[in-house]
């Protein structure tokens, strides 16, 4: 988790940024590249595994970001304003799957392969797997607050501002949320708190 | 105190998003408040479930999409603009050195901050004789000892270690240990030999000692722990209990009591110190001398039976689990003659191993092994006791 802070961190600097309202390319690309995994990971959750819909929501974010981004003016981190339409978009997208079609019922051929059969021998891997989808089966808020944390490891400060909540709420959605997965994941809770 | 729960800061308690004062109080409040503990629990569980939540690699092809849906935009802003061709073109050769200065700037964020997490990861140790070492150097009066490194004392030296807020470590003579993990849900030790004394005042199953032969988690206690050149190790209990772990055999160890584990077996079954010599000489064989398979007419488990004494019910409450037909038998009706089971409790469940009615028993019986009449009123008088000396 920590290693993909890293990943991120470094590119908030005012060269990269500034360049991208000047219209470069290469620096644009250069900022896709820092974040698209992070955008990408949020909006597959969100699309309930859907890759397709993970990938025409990251571009959304992407574009929006190209055309938005001269308006950027430093007052927030530049990674608050990021998430916020990443959130944005995630939540505009839920709301349009909860309109037109049930959860439960994305087309099976495009969602994300959360089995790899080569893999399932290793307990990390299949632990990995069943919180994809305990994480993918959470309460939209509440999954919204653990993917921020975990994918793009944020403070409170930093979600309460993204999701315009106090963060008390914050607070609140992630307790809920971890509760939640304990809840639908007590079988692997002695392998996670032990450990060994 | 009970009046103002800490349940809606668990996460955040957790995540170390509270202040220091504000820990503390959460920490309080959990070594005194079974409710919030358990919920304490939940969410750790879910925070340690979490954590595991991998992240998902965008597919190749999306930047070639995306540089599609840039063109069209771009060619339609650009039309009527076309002043700003020539600037972005320009952008477009100056992109090298952008690249590279971006880089460089990326390389020395990027160790600067692995240095701050890195240094951030660490606990204190202070020398308390002799000459210890971290890693390949001696530490003057203190040192950090960082994630993945080793402290080592020789036959001369001795050290302490702060465990980030919730204790203290003593490392006796010739002992190497390597420090495995450090944040708010989980603080963990690995003990390859030598001998520790660790004094934790912390909610339970924070602080875990990997052994060659199982995992030491504490559940609010003092104990020392000791593991020989073979990897195996002996766990004593001064305050509190200590639970030792390996897969699914678990030994629940309270103060005045001790534990033997060897590798490839896991813990032996808890005893008292003050059990006879025969009785103890009977349980090292059952443990880890194949004892336990020997199904019937086991002169070994009716040795042990004989000597049995009440606060022995603590060896035959893990026997239970441990023995099997005749001998789960024989066990029980020792154990049920020495301390009779409470209401709800039954021959039949317990020799099936019903696990509620386990608890049940074992409920009644914590108070004759801690020698507590309210439960675990020994336990929170010593935590309070502790914390009262922290604040001082």
């Amino acid at each position: 988790m920590e290693q993909r802070a890293v990943m991120a961190e470094p590119i908030i600097n005012e060269r990269v940024i500034k360049a991208c309202q000047q219209g470069d390319r290469e620096a644009f690309r250069l900022l896709f590249e820092a974040y698209k995994d992070k955008v990408f990971s949020i909006a597959v959750y969100s699309c309930g595994g859907d890759e397709t819909c993970a990938g025409d929501v990251t571009q959304q974010v992407f574009l929006k970001l190209m055309t938005n981004i001269s308006q950027f003016r430093g007052e927030s981190q530049f990674t608050t304003w990021l998430y916020r339409m990443v959130a944005n978009a995630c939540i505009d997208e839920q709301r349009k799957r909860k309109r037109f079609l049930p959860f439960a019922d994305s087309p099976p051929a495009t969602r994300i392969e959360f089995k790899r059969p080569q893999e399932q021998r290793y307990a990390k891997i299949e632990l990995a797997d069943s919180v994809r989808h305990a994480i993918a089966e959470l309460k939209p808020k509440f999954r919204l607050a653990i993917l921020l944390r975990y994918i793009e490891d944020l403070s409170y400060e930093e979600m309460a501002s993204i999701l315009n909540c106090s963060k008390g709420t914050v607070a609140s959605r992630l307790n809920r949320g971890h509760k939640e997965l304990a809840r639908r994941l007590a079988h692997l809770r002695d392998q996670v708190v032990l450990g060994d | 105190m009970f009046l103002n729960h800490v349940r809606e800061q668990l996460s955040a308690y957790c995540h170390d998003e509270l202040d220091a004062k504000a820990a503390r109080r959460v920490a309080e409040h959990l070594i005194a408040c079974r409710s919030c503990r358990a919920e304490f629990e939940e969410i750790k569980a879910g925070v340690k479930l979490a954590e595991h939540l991998p992240l998902v690699k965008a597919p190749d092809s999306l930047w070639s999409e995306l540089e599609n849906r840039l063109e069209q935009q771009v060619s339609k802003q650009e039309q009527p603009i076309k002043a700003r061709e020539s600037f972005r073109y320009r952008s477009f050769f100056r992109v090298p050195a952008a690249i590279a200065a971006a880089l460089v700037l990326i390389l020395g964020v990027a160790a600067f901050w692995i240095y701050r997490q890195e240094s951030r990861r660490s606990w204190e140790v202070a020398r308390l004789i002799g000459a210890p070492m971290i890693g390949n150097s001696r530490i003057g009066q203190t040192g950090q000892l960082g994630v993945g490194q080793w402290l080592e004392t020789d036959a001369d030296s001795r050290a302490r270690i702060s465990v980030a807020s919730i204790g203290q470590v003593e490392i006796d003579p010739n002992t190497r240990v390597r420090l495995l993990e450090t944040r708010p849900t989980e603080h963990r030790l690995e003990l390859a030999r030598g001998r520790m004394s660790a004094h934790i005042w912390a909610p339970p199953r924070l602080f875990f000692v990997d052994t060659p032969s199982a995992v030491a988690a504490d559940l609010g206690c003092a104990y020392t722990l000791e593991v020989d050149d073979q990897g195996a190790s002996l766990l004593r209990v001064t305050s509190g209990w200590v639970a030792l772990q390996l897969h699914d055999r678990e030994s629940v160890v309270p103060a005045g009591a001790a534990c033997a584990t060897r590798p490839g077996i896991g813990p032996g079954t808890p005893y008292f110190e003050d059990a006879s010599q025969t009785f103890r000489a009977a349980l090292t064989k059952l443990d880890f001398e194949n004892g336990m398979a020997e199904a019937t007419d086991n002169a070994l488990l009716k040795d042990l039976l004989a000597e049995a004494r009440v606060r022995d019910t603590l060896t035959l409450w893990h026997l239970l689990y441990r023995v099997s037909g005749n001998d789960r038998a024989l066990v029980y009706d020792r154990l049920a003659a020495l301390t009779p089971p409470p209401p709800g409790v039954t021959r039949e469940g317990v020799l099936q191993l019903d696990e509620k009615m386990l608890r049940l028993w074992k409920g009644h019986l914590d108070n004759i092994w801690t020698g507590a009449s309210p439960l675990k009123k020994g336990w929170i008088n010593m935590w309070t006791r502790t914390l009262e000396k922290i604040k001082q």
